[in-house]
């Protein structure tokens, strides 16, 4: 293992004893302990920055999710086949041997409504949905053979984010803030912000640290209002009071250190300096009206309001400051056709107007910054959607498809992959694929490689067991990295 | 608290006796040899004479070796076996032998691991494992030697051995410290000092009851010149409601209790009687068998009070997945492993879980014998169902009363609407004949589309139901007596006018029962007969791909369950805690002494297993065991135990040399120091600003919390209704639970969300407590009453602020502290002086008003002194 995660292990102050007790041949004994005086100091700062096991293609990621599963074949996953199918009874033998959400029977099959093009020099196959995205086409890997075992939304999610379908266990932006560390000490080292008013379906687990410590789970924040919790002042205390109650604070903890000679009472004296710091930092790079308006309206964000496009903003700035991972959590892509909303013709196409540009411009402004070179961008749901109609709304006159773990689409931009090609295919009619099958634990094998880590080796140990986010799978997705 | 169980297989005397018997049998000296003599962490010691198999051969081989050679024969890369003696010596196809006892020179083993040829040398490089030279000296001496296995300590009964000596008598206050002092004397460290009287009132306090002591509490302590005064303290302190309050968190953590289904929606639950259930047990110091034998099985006791249905919501604390388009039985499988794993992780410190998939890497586990286990607890009714049944209805004393009272007043007028007079059936003939036919005619068309008759004439023959609509409809003779007598029963209670009062105060008390809410919790109840699942083993762990079918039984290492029973959950929990059960006393001990001492012996105390640690004090942790099944389960005279030991009295104050010599205070030279738990942080606040509810028991509570603005996947608002009056300062254990979205102060604390069992929570020191303990509203609310009530006390601004200094730390601030607190409130003061609108701000909100004729600045001055004292680092560490 590599001997910086090793000393990292060590500051969850679970290692030592194992070594210790491992060896316990005396001089290597004492020189474990020795080592663990070393961990012990350590852990007074568990988000220094660290290096990862080999040099990273990417320093950051921004991971945008759209909870509930698009519609991949309305979107990127072109399938004239099954536009020529249109209303046909769905064949049994896609049918056989498995499960679906909503659909029982027979379905019928159902082509997407939507005008698909090439684009870009590439000619990667877009959806009308989606024309800013378009644009950016040459800068996307769009893998097509994307698959998951979940078919439900939370299973799905928690596999996706924590590598198993139960709760439990840490989050890949916990896994990478703990391998990581905090690049800027004045921030949150993962951050999390929730658009459309609702959580993922996973809950907070998505972002929790699960049994890594606390530390490393994602920071909520907030483009409306207060964005970090508790960070304001009490009413009527201002700036110059609060340093002035800290001093206090500091020198009565330096006495008690002092006496007692406890490091953790340091590490209180400087947490507590940082959170003052914090309380300026963040709101301070959360406040997105000291971007440019043409920032803004090229992301189609409004200062104050809580929405997709803002937290694309936010999310370069956090970047910019030095937040190696951003999850951005967008609510309303489960399009069942149970309403207009969840419609794949007026339904997609208003919530796509909310995503599409404002990714495209975050890919755009990334690359004018020469950020993107050494961030990666992940756009995503949880699984992708059947190429027959949902078996409940399959009578009423909106068009939806149920969830389908089999087949999904997800693009990536940024470094250390190849810009501008599909990856992957599935078969004539969707159900199937066919090329270069990506599973959700190969994707995040592949984001871990392009940190710089060996996934195997991102581990932590819990009852006797090495756990790691890939679980005890993963495969580097080699055919799309640069 | 009665401790007979019902069950004749044993009692706790009669363990203690066999333990004594034996020693006596067997002596002490053949006890303490039985291959229990692990220890870890040995710092300076000299090499062992003999190389113990467990302390440093079974490390290396499971760390190194069993991933491949080991007892998962699906990971098994090698026919080669290091776990078991027998298959080590075997010779391989090739002739060579891995281990050949007493010539390391012949043994494959040792020439494959200091090969210098690349592709033979062991582990593989692949592995990223590698070797140190002091392990493989130690492998090669070990061959050398024989060879000699021991079977994992912790699978092996403990036995009660005996104290060790020591050079200095004096210190040892009882037996822990012998261990300790033991130890201590081999390392050549002194332990520390007595900690002095006020930090030792603070320390117990807080760790028997969450709480510090008052000021009042304090003096009277340290004035009492009673040798006895520390055991009477000690005592007290275990009397105290406040007791269970405190220590029902740990318990909690690991029945993985909240308030709420979990998942996407992650519904409402109403399960709180449980959370009472274990206050009040730990309050009452149920014995520890009791206590577990009632959640796990206390609805298959022979006759089963409610408070044993109540326990069994233990393992109903699993989750449900109401999300739309789930498979129940996918989830309830879900459930039934999380048992499972719940189950051997609290009681037994073992990580079965991983034998769900695959046969363990590590422990002698197989997948067979996961799903046996499985089997006996895959036959209860609760099937992932979003009305969480089967429920148990819980009635109050007081509403039980009300219920019989109004059941049997019931029952007195149904009497009388049954009777059947000759009267009352002329009366029904005389009212029959007149009953409007368009009623009738209504009745026959069925639901026509428009009433033929009005809503009143309908009201005015009583509106019959449609069952006896049809008998009005017959002549009378063609009706049988049964239907003669329903039909009279009906019209006696509706309709016949002399019977006019007895129905009204009918209705009324069939109202009042309807009005007899009782609270309800979720609990275990077997299925039956035909119902009963048949359990297979689960290949990958996937409950679609079925393979063998198993029946119950628990896994072979250990002692067979109890005969001359069925093999179900009651058998299951007789088994954890019988005599011949190697973890579960030394698991629940460790777990008490971590709680206590900050770590336990067996630091991981979530895995005993062979790739936990081992314990720092192997003779203390089984003596410790030992006493604690001896003593009849007893958790309050554990504790006390532990809290008058001389290790846990020494004060906590630590050289740079012992930092440096033992960083986590694993040898206990000095006391231990830790910070506290996220519901201590947020009680104390609570208690020294006076504003803590002691009100116990109910229905969770919704302090305040920061609005998210957001709703949960599928669900309702995150955000919820504040609680008022005294529910806003109750005890966080009261607080609701939320699964997907935690009380955020007590979470940025390291509460767990409790989705799972948490064995162990982390203690992290992070700048985001820092901003809870500065702002959050209720450190704020809580730093306002503080201030109020400093500048309410008599005396000098100095008095003030010393009462304000020990609500807080039970002692008096030294000098400088004081100044540099005094120097500051009059800076804070003056500033405020000149800013009316802030000190009023700065006082009042959220609090409330101040006083009438309050001087604000100074309120607005002693409000930021007492946030800066709930802040310090000396606050928030229980010391």
């Amino acid at each position: 293992m590599d001997p910086k995660l090793e000393l990292l292990q060590e500051l969850t102050r679970r290692s030592f004893l194992r070594n210790a007790g491992k060896f316990c041949l005396g001089s290597i004994a004492l020189a474990s302990m020795a080592e663990s005086a070393t961990a012990a100091a350590r852990t007074l700062n568990p988000l220094a920055p660290r290096n990862p096991h080999y040099p990273p293609k990417v320093k950051r990621v921004i991971y945008l999710h759209m909870s509930g599963g698009p519609p991949n074949l309305d979107l990127f996953d072109y399938k004239p086949d099954l536009v020529e199918w249109n209303d046909k009874p769905c064949p049994d033998e896609f049918l056989k041997g498995k499960r679906f959400a909503f659909t029982t029977g027979v379905p019928k099959l159902m082509g997407t409504p939507r005008q698909f093009s090439r684009h870009g020099q590439s000619g990667i196959w877009m959806s009308d949905a989606i024309p800013h995205l378009a644009e950016v086409a040459d800068e996307l890997c769009v893998i097509r053979s994307m698959n998951t075992d979940q078919f439900n939304h939370t299973p799905a999610e928690l596999l996706l984010f924590t590598g198993s379908a139960r709760q439990g266990r840490p989050s890949m932006g916990s896994w990478v803030t703990y391998g990581l560390g905090t690049e800027n000490q004045n921030l949150p080292g993962f951050v999390v912000m929730i658009s459309s008013g609702t959580q993922p379906s996973a809950g907070p687990s998505a972002w929790g640290s699960g049994f890594l410590p606390s530390v490393f789970q994602g920071v909520q924040c907030r483009s409306k209002g207060n964005p970090v919790l508790d960070a304001s002042d009490p009413a009527g205390m201002d700036r110059a009071m609060r340093r002035q109650t800290l001093d206090v604070l500091r020198d009565l903890n330096e006495a008690q250190a002092a006496d007692l000679g406890h490091p953790e009472t340091t590490t209180r004296i400087a947490q507590y300096e940082l959170a003052y710091r914090m309380q300026v930092s963040v709101p301070d790079v959360m406040d997105i009206s000291r971007e440019p308006k043409e920032i803004l309206e090229e992301y189609g964000a409004t200062p104050t309001e809580a929405s997709f496009a803002n937290n694309c903003v936010l999310a370069r700035r956090l970047l910019e400051k030095g937040v190696r991972f951003v999850q951005l959590f967008d609510w309303g892509w489960d399009f069942h056709g149970t309403n207009e909303r969840e419609d794949i013709r007026g339904g997609l196409t208003s919530k796509c107007a909310r995503m599409d540009r404002p990714v495209a411009a975050l890919i755009r402004d990334l690359r004018q910054r020469g950020l993107l070179d050494e961030t990666l961008v992940v756009w995503g749901g949880e699984f992708g959607r059947t190429p027959f109609r949902e078996g409940r709304t399959a009578g009423s006159n909106m068009l939806g498809r149920d969830h389908y773990p089999d087949c999904f689409t997800v693009f990536l931009a940024g470094g250390g992959i190849q810009p501008g090609i599909s990856y992957g295919e599935t078969g004539e009619l969707g159900f199937a694929i066919t090329k270069d099958p990506v599973h959700v634990h190969d994707l995040q094998a592949t984001i871990l490689h392009l940190l710089g880590f060996n996934h195997e080796k991102l581990t932590f140990r819990l009852q006797g067991r090495d756990f790691r986010l890939t679980d005890v799978h993963g495969q580097i997705v080699r055919g799309i990295l640069a | 608290m009665n401790c007979a169980i019902g069950y004749p297989r044993w009692t706790p005397r009669a363990f203690a006796v066999t333990v004594r018997q034996a020693v006596r049998f067997l002596g002490v000296a053949a006890l303490l040899t039985t291959g229990n003599s692990s220890e870890a962490g040995e710092p300076g010691s000299a090499p062992p004479p003999d190389i113990d198999f467990n302390r440093v051969i079974r490390p290396i081989l499971s760390e190194n070796c069993y991933k491949c050679h080991s007892p998962d024969d699906g990971a098994r890369k090698s026919s080669l076996r290091f776990d078991l003696r027998t298959e080590a010596l075997k010779p391989a196809k090739s002739g060579r032998i891995a281990i050949a006892p007493g010539a390391p020179e012949k043994s494959e083993l040792v020439s494959r691991i200091t090969t210098s040829d690349p592709e033979k040398r062991m582990p593989p490089k692949s592995t990223g494992k590698k070797l140190a030279a002091a392990q493989i000296a130690a492998l090669r001496l070990w061959i050398g030697k024989g060879a000699v296995y021991a079977p994992h300590w912790a699978y092996v009964r403990p036995v009660r051995p005996a104290l060790p000596k020591l050079r200095d008598e004096n210190w040892p206050h009882n037996e822990i410290d012998r261990f300790i002092l033991s130890r201590l004397e081999r390392e050549r460290l002194q332990p520390s000092a007595p900690a002095d009287r006020y930090t030792l009132i603070r320390r117990v306090s807080l760790d028997l009851t969450g709480l510090p002591p008052t000021p009042a509490e304090v003096d009277a302590f340290v004035k009492d010149p009673n040798p006895a005064a520390y055991e009477r303290l000690v005592d007290h302190l275990l009397q105290q409601e406040t007791f269970g309050e405190h220590w029902a968190r740990m318990w909690l953590d690991l029945a993985r209790y909240a308030d709420s289904a979990g998942y996407a929606d992650d519904p409402p639950r109403n399960i709180w009687a449980f959370r009472d259930y274990v206050i009040r047990s730990l309050n009452a110091n149920k014995p520890f068998n009791r206590f577990t034998i009632e959640q796990l099985a206390g609805d298959l006791f022979p006759d089963p009070t409610d408070e044993d249905r109540v326990a069994t919501a233990f393992h109903r604390n699993t989750m449900t997945n109401n999300e739309g388009g789930t498979d129940d039985e996918e989830f309830r499988n879900a459930a039934v492993v999380d048992r499972v794993n719940t189950t051997m992780a609290v009681w037994m410190g073992t990580s079965m879980a991983c034998a769900q998939c695959h046969h363990h890497k590590y422990d002698p586990f197989s997948q067979q014998e996961y799903f046996r286990l499985f089997a006996i607890l895959n036959n209860t009714q609760d099937a992932d169902r979003s009305d969480e049944m089967p429920i148990k209805k819980l009635y109050t004393p007081a509403q039980k009363e009300q219920l019989a009272r109004a059941q049997a007043e019931s029952w007195q007028l149904e009497q009388n609407f049954g009777l059947l007079t000759p009267e009352s059936l002329a009366q029904l003939r005389d009212w029959e004949a007149e009953f409007p036919l368009a009623l009738l005619w209504q009745y026959a068309l069925e639901r026509v589309s428009r009433p033929l008759t009005s809503a009143e004439e309908t009201a005015q023959y009583a509106n019959p139901p449609p069952a006896i609509l049809e008998l009005i409809q017959q002549p009378s003779p063609v009706l049988t007596d049964d239907q003669q007598a329903i039909l009279s029963t009906w019209y006696r209670s509706h309709v016949a006018p002399e019977l006019r009062p007895q129905q009204d105060r009918y209705a009324q008390l069939q109202s009042e029962i309807d009005a007899i809410k009782p609270n309800t919790v979720p609990v275990m109840r077997d299925l039956e007969g035909e119902k009963r699942r048949k359990t297979h083993v689960q290949l990958r762990g996937n409950f679609l791909a079925l393979g063998e079918e198993v029946t119950e039984a628990v896994p072979a290492i250990f002692h067979p369950l109890p005969g001359g029973t069925p093999p179900n959950r009651l058998a299951l929990a007789y088994w954890l805690v019988d005599e011949n059960n190697p973890l579960t006393g030394r698991v629940t001990a460790n777990r008490f002494w971590e709680q206590i001492f900050g770590i336990g012996i067996v630091r991981t105390s979530e895995d005993f297993g062979s790739q936990g640690d081992l314990p720092t004090h192997p003779e203390l942790l089984d003596w410790l065991a030992s006493e604690f099944v001896s003593s009849g389960w007893n958790v309050k005279a554990l504790l006390k135990l532990m809290v008058t030991s001389a290790t846990y009295c020494q004060s906590s104050r630590v050289t740079p040399e012992l930092l440096e010599r033992d960083p986590d205070n694993l040898l206990l030279a000095r006391g231990p120091r830790f910070r506290m738990t996220a519901e201590e942080v947020r009680d104390q606040a609570l208690f020294v600003s006076g504003l803590l509810s002691g009100k116990m028991f109910g229905p969770p509570v919704r302090p305040p919390q920061p609005s998210s603005g957001l709703t949960a996947a599928f669900g309702g608002s995150l955000d919820w209704k504040t609680s008022e009056g005294e529910d806003r300062y109750r005890r966080a254990v009261y607080v609701e639970w939320r699964r997907t979205n935690p009380y955020p102060s007590l979470s940025t604390f390291d509460a767990p969300n409790r989705e799972v069992c948490a064995l162990r929570r982390p203690r992290s020191n992070t700048p985001l407590q820092a901003l809870v303990t500065l702002n959050d509203p209720v450190y704020i609310e809580a730093a306002q009453a503080l201030g109020r009530r400093m500048e309410q006390a008599s005396g000098s601004s100095a008095d003030k602020a010393i009462f304000g200094f020990r609500l807080c730390l039970a002692h008096a601030p030294r000098e400088r502290e004081l100044t540099r607190l005094l120097e500051f409130y009059k800076a804070a003061r003056s500033e405020y002086e000149g800013q009316p609108e802030k000190a009023e701000h700065l006082a009042t909100d959220p609090l409330g008003p101040a006083p009438e004729g309050a001087d604000l600045p100074a309120l607005a001055a002693w409000t930021t002194v007492g946030n800066v004292l709930l802040n310090l680092d000396e606050t928030l560490m229980r010391p």
